[in-house]
């Protein structure tokens, strides 16, 4: 690829008066002072675009100058340049200053920048810069630059009882953006200031934040409407396995909100190393709100699930409720007792027994042959309900796994 | 590469002029030079309305004055010229536009005297055109900011207007046609074809023209000061001086200076408009009290920056907004915040009140639990207006709910830093042949 050409220099003022003035600029000769960068900050806090700030010492002739910044194979968004003088010389309002220059504190900004002139067909502008003496102006330029792109990923490292994990949250930028850097300050809003060099086409990783020992919430999930089916087995569901993460402070998390990114998880294997148990997109998690990761399927905790009752009570005309009876059949052959999550989808539920429908299911949960304690039964939303299903280790040595079956009995009411 | 264009006046030194077309190649004339220009540049269309100043000499009785405009795009029918001095002993006796050259036109003047008298041409132009932006640089506590307007004027007419005053019209006009438009097809005389002067080369008209300009430039020891004044329904804004601005060149200026601009920070959630999360609006007005209000704002892009306490920028986001009337509020649209969070669960559904005909059911109610939760994670207390679509015929109970419009319910909250607020509501919706209504009634 092409190299990138970002400059900017100081052009001697009679020089550039001839690319203004009454010809088009096609061919602008220039004399230019070039000054190199002092100062470079990638400001990475918007998810969209990026700012770069860059400062340079400009020497600022007595009067007019014109300072001329161009650049190509880069993408700069042209109307996001911004021109500042860092400290500002000033002085104090003398009589024959208009308003317009006198500042609310009743001081004078000594550079004025007088315009900005955009020529055709290039990537350049030249602004017109009056300093009322010979200054060595510190002048800052901030610009939206496309390719030049921020991402998150983390990294965890689960303790070998998997009750808690290390957390690393690392920034990564890309630099395609056709401009070398050099050494830049790196920010991306929150976490560790980053002051490092940022090359053509490279990217660089960057270890923005470590959590330690964040308690993990380990769930098993049963859900036959969406679960991956298990071949020769039509009343079973493989059941999912996550790492819940809660991003507040009572988890050693919360300072700022978890950003989308690859989140890779491992396990130390009790031998000095780490065994990798998955990977999953990290959504964007709020300070409070809990961050799933799905790891894979826990082959170990076996669910099968049967309608075991299908009875339609009329009410008037059209107008029935339909009463269902669920048996969830559960196994756990692990070594550990574990909670098994089973979530139960009524629109889909309904869908199936009462053909499907625009309106949602009114649904509740009948007690007298459900056999799950009340606080057990959570209802999710308003379409799903949630069961909470304590289950036992599998028994040492030569026991058998002992098969729990659960009954829940629903009412779908007012359905026609 | 485009052609330049090409604006020149002449006095071609006719022996005679015949009304009856004859043939003729030879012809000399002089270019007298624009004296001043100025463009008044409108916004809302593609249009700029040129006054050209020159001095012509003229000769006692009938003087032939040609005006060319090729590689312009200049609306031909636009084209009018009137003596400064001297109008009632000079008489603009006709104008002729020639069939086989679009881009020139004649006019016969008459005059009584001989000497010196100023011209004022007149003429609309498209492909000049400006538009307005803002930078918004907030402080670091978000509670005040720095708000800058400028101008910047594109010219691509074709034609270089060397050290032109330049003023620029805020509003809306009206135009049947496009100046382009006309621009592009001249003007078509029916007819034999009239002998024309022969063209002169572009560059040396230009070249003539150049050398004779003579205007006041710019004071470049500070920003133009831009002079802005009401006009009708429009606003005119003056830029102090004079400026040059190449064909194909764009500049911009400063329009206004405003600091310590402080503002109001209100959340929107409005998932019919913005989408699912709450935007954040920095509220103020173009006013004085917020060192605003010499002028409406027009139509532009602004793009709001923060301090970022670092000694830089955070760059919030971009925004347009549409022409600001004095005493108008603003509000610029900086995106979402991470560190404020709204949910909304339907908690559940309940029918009732059925009507059947011949058994079936063709009326019902459906009451849905909504529950909502707004969580701050800031530093200091925020405000959010929720405003919800709710289509149908709909009782709803919530203390706090206001109507926007029929079918809009709007919630305002105050929730304290570091806190989450919560608050649920129910709506029955009258559906079927139990629909009424097509409205939220608050119950």
């Amino acid at each position: 690829m092409k190299g990138a050409k970002l400059r900017w220099g100081v052009v001697a003022c009679a020089v550039v008066l001839v690319a203004l003035g009454g010809r088009p600029a096609l061919a602008r000769i220039k004399l230019t002072t070039l000054p190199v960068r002092e100062r470079v900050e990638i400001q990475l806090d918007n998810a969209q675009a990026t700012l770069v700030e860059e400062e340079r010492i400009v020497t600022l002739l007595q009067g007019t100058n014109h300072i001329d910044f161009s650049w190509s194979n880069t993408a700069i968004d042209k109307g996001t340049i911004q021109f500042r003088v860092v400290d500002m010389p000033l002085r104090a309002k003398a009589k024959e200053d208009p308003p317009s220059v006198v500042r609310p504190d009743g001081k004078v900004e000594m550079i004025q920048v007088i315009y900005v002139a955009y020529p055709p067909n290039e990537n350049a502008l030249v602004w017109e810069v009056f300093s009322e003496r010979p200054a060595a102006a510190r002048i800052r330029i901030s610009y939206l630059v496309g390719n030049l792109k921020r991402s998150f990923n983390y990294r965890a490292v689960a303790e070998q009882d998997e009750s808690t994990l290390v957390l690393r949250k690392y920034l990564r930028l890309d630099n395609v953006s056709g401009e070398e850097f050099g050494t830049s300050g790196l920010w991306a809003g929150f976490g560790t200031y980053f002051h490092r060099e940022v090359g053509l086409n490279e990217a660089k990783e960057m270890l923005l934040w470590r959590y330690a020992t964040v308690p993990i919430k380990k769930t098993y999930t049963f859900d036959w409407w969406t679960g991956a089916t298990v071949p020769n087995e039509p009343e079973q569901r493989y059941v999912e396995m996550r790492y819940v993460l809660k991003n507040d402070e009572a988890n050693r998390m919360g300072r700022f909100p978890l950003q989308f990114g690859k989140a890779r998880i491992f396990q130390k294997d009790g031998h000095a190393g780490e065994a990798f148990l998955g990977e999953d997109w990290g959504q964007f998690t709020p300070i409070g709100d809990e961050m799933k990761l799905y790891l894979g399927l826990a082959r170990d905790v076996v669910v099968k699930r049967k309608v075991m009752r299908s009875q339609v009570h009329g009410v008037k005309g059209s107008l029935y409720h339909r009463e269902l009876l669920l048996h969830y059949t559960v196994e756990n052959f692990k070594n550990t007792p574990v909670t098994l999550d089973v979530r139960e989808d009524m629109n889909r539920l309904r869908d199936e027994f009462c053909g499907h429908k625009d309106h949602d299911a009114q649904w509740e949960i009948i007690r007298d042959e459900t056999t799950l304690p009340e606080g057990q039964i959570e209802r999710a939303d308003s379409h799903a309900a949630m069961l909470h299903i304590p289950l036992e280790a599998a028994p040492k040595g030569e026991g058998k796994v002992k098969a729990l079956t659960v009954t829940v009995h629903v009412f779908l009411r007012n359905e026609w | 590469m485009k052609t330049r264009g090409c604006v020149a006046l002449l006095v071609s030194a006719l022996v005679a002029f015949a009304g009856a077309a004859r043939a003729r190649n030879v012809d000399l004339a002089t270019v007298p030079p624009r004296e001043g220009v100025q463009l008044t540049i409108y916004n809302s269309e593609d249009l700029t309305l040129v006054r050209e100043t020159r001095s012509l000499t003229l000769k006692k009785g009938l003087n032939r004055i040609q005006y060319a405009w090729a590689n312009t795009l200049i609306d031909p029918t636009s084209v009018e010229i009137r003596a400064l001095e001297e109008e009632d002993q000079i008489e603009i006796l006709d104008t002729t536009f020639l069939h086989d050259k679009p881009s020139h036109c004649i006019w016969n003047i008459d005059s009584k005297i001989e000497g010196q008298v100023k011209f004022r041409v007149t003429y609309f132009t498209s492909g000049i055109s400006w538009a307005a932006d803002y930078v918004a640089i907030s402080n670091h506590p978000e509670t005040a900011m720095a708000f800058d307007g400028f101008v910047q004027v594109y010219n691509n007419s074709g034609e270089e207007y060397e050290n032109a005053e330049v003023r620029l019209i805020v509003g809306v006009v009206n135009l049947v046609e496009k100046i382009q438009e006309l621009a592009r097809k001249g003007v078509k005389v029916p007819g034999p074809g009239e002998p024309v002067p022969p063209a002169l080369r572009a560059d040396a008209m230009r070249g003539a023209v150049a050398r004779a300009e003579q205007a006041k430039a710019a004071d470049a020891t500070r920003p133009p000061e831009i002079v802005k004044e009401g006009l009708s329904e429009y606003f005119l804004y003056t830029v102090e001086g004079r400026w040059t601005i190449p064909n194909g060149w764009s500049k911009r200026l400063a329009s206004f200076r405003a600091r310590d601009v402080q503002f109001d920070i209100l959340y929107r959630l409005r998932v019919h408009q913005y989408g699912p999360r709450p935007m954040r609006f920095f509220l103020f007005k173009n006013d004085p009290e917020h060192k605003l209000g010499a002028s409406p704002l027009p139509d532009g892009i602004v793009r709001t920056f923060r301090d970022n306490a670092r000694d830089g920028l955070s760059y919030l986001g971009e925004t347009k907004i549409i022409y600001v009337p004095i005493k108008e509020d603003i509000e610029l649209n900086v995106g979402t915040d991470d560190e404020v969070v709204h949910k909304r669960t339907n908690m559940g559904v309940e029918r009732s009140n059925f009507a059947f005909s011949d058994g079936h059911v063709v009326g019902w109610d459906e009451t849905r639990t909504w529950k909502e939760e707004i969580r701050n994670f800031k530093s200091k207390p925020i405000r959010m207006e929720i405003r919800h679509v709710i289509q149908g015929d709909i009782d709803l109970q919530a203390e706090d709910a206001r109507l926007h419009d029929y079918h809009t319910v709007e919630f305002t909250y105050t929730v304290k830093a570091q806190q989450t607020f919560s608050w649920q509501y129910k709506y029955t919706q009258h559906c079927g042949v139990n629909a009424k209504q097509d409205r939220i009634k608050l119950n």
